[in-house]
């Protein structure tokens, strides 16, 4: 049941804030703050007020490495292009489809990261926290069900694009999404079910009717949003 | 809104629209911040790193989500930190150091609360903390500071489970009517 007195909700956001309100509540409380945004104004306001708090503590230099870790997982190197000098360029081609293969091995051989058992739900809103998108992902039959809610319409000419946020940084499209309160089902490779479960993160982008004509976004980021546990 | 929360805003608003730059003067400007944090939450170097990483990397894909609701950027960024902590503490089996509960809950040193500076809202949250029955105050503390559920605090403080929810449930209340909205 949800909350439903100004009360109940500021002492159930206070404890989201201070980390006692756990388990399948918490999960729950996530879900509804989704769909509230006076609950997520609540959790805000603990938010700020218990910020004192963290900045009493002491701060600690992370070490250098952990940087250049995050860096190398949002933006790996690319491959090199340019041949050196004693090697002709078949040794590169071949090289290449050597390393291209050991990827392809990589992919098929990496095991799905941990699944949670009951799905994924994100909830996608206006700037005036109107819900505009239901997205329901599930890890165990690699599907993805996208529900427009009526308020989406796009121009006659273009349509609302849903791109996988990937962790190396290069959005992964998904589908073209559906408007005016219709339901849209897709299936997800394992690449794009392994890259859903490690980064969550989702963005929708104006394009094209039809989609990106180029593989990779071309109009604004319009929304963003994050699939999180139910 | 200070030049530091400012530079802040313009760094986070760059990281949303991929500039790399700014988001690496970002984690430069606050990542001693959040690393602290998760160090005294965790009490485990690696596990701290591996949230850390995490956060930023979270950081990055959600820079846009950013508003002046949630506080300043050092406001949103630890939340986001402190969350994946908490995340992080409750997957461990047995986090509680119960020797240390009892420092928590007896030290006559100056407190996390004591030590914070002037500024008004951490002044009027450390005045409203200290006028604060002890009891909540420092179930309040021992949730906030060492990441204790209910049932670790009802194991802490020798109470049973009930007692306790409604000790940091009334706890919170009181609290915020000291702090107003």
């Amino acid at each position: 049941m949800k909350p439903d007195s100004f009360e109940r909700n500021q002492a159930l956001a206070s404890e989201f804030v201070v980390g006692t309100l756990q388990g399948a509540a918490r999960k729950r409380f996530e879900r509804w703050m989704m769909e509230s945004p006076r609950l997520r104004r609540q959790v805000w306001y603990w938010e700020r007020r218990l910020e004192p708090f963290n900045s009493s503590l002491p701060e600690t230099e992370p070490p250098p490495a952990l940087w250049n870790a995050i860096e190398s997982r949002l933006f790996p190197a690319p491959p090199q292009a340019t041949s050196e000098r004693g090697f002709g360029l078949s040794f590169w081609r071949w090289t290449a489809s050597l390393a291209m293969a050991a990827v392809l091995a990589l992919l098929v051989w990496t095991p799905l990261p941990s699944q949670p058992a009951s799905g994924l739900v994100a909830v996608v809103q206006s700037e005036q926290a109107q819900p505009l998108w239901v997205m329901n992902a599930s890890a165990g039959d690699h599907s993805l069900t996208l529900k427009s809610l009526p308020p989406v319409a796009a121009g006659t000419d273009q349509d609302y694009e849903l791109w996988l946020l990937s962790e190396s940084g290069v959005p992964i499209s998904l589908t073209v999404l559906p408007t005016e309160g219709a339901e849209l089902r897709i299936t997800l490779n394992d690449e794009q079910v392994r890259e859903l479960l490690k980064s969550r993160s989702l963005a929708i982008s104006l394009e094209p009717k039809g989609g990106s004509p180029t593989g990779q976004p071309t109009g604004p980021v319009v929304y963003q949003s994050q699939l999180v546990e139910m | 809104m200070d030049c530091d929360n400012e530079r802040l805003v313009t760094l986070l608003a760059r990281s949303a629209q991929g500039d790399r730059q700014s988001f690496a003067s970002l984690y430069q400007q606050t990542s001693a911040a959040l690393y602290g944090m998760c160090l005294h939450l965790l009490r485990n170097k690696d596990e701290a790193q591996d949230v850390l990483q995490e956060t930023y990397i979270q950081v990055w894909h959600n820079a846009g989500e950013y508003h002046a609701d949630r506080g300043t950027p050092i406001t949103w960024l630890m939340s986001i930190g402190r969350y994946r902590c908490l995340d992080a503490l409750r997957r461990r089996r047995h986090h509680v150091d119960f020797d240390q509960v009892a420092s928590v809950k007896m030290s006559e040193d100056a407190g996390p609360m004591e030590r914070a500076d002037a500024q008004l809202d951490r002044q009027r949250l450390s005045d409203c903390l200290k006028d604060l029955d002890e009891r909540y105050r420092s179930t309040i503390e021992m949730a906030y500071f060492r990441g204790f559920t209910h049932q670790e605090l009802a194991v802490a403080m020798g109470q049973p489970l009930g007692t306790t929810k409604s000790l940091v449930r009334r706890g919170l209340s009181v609290l915020r009517r000291c702090l107003g909205s």
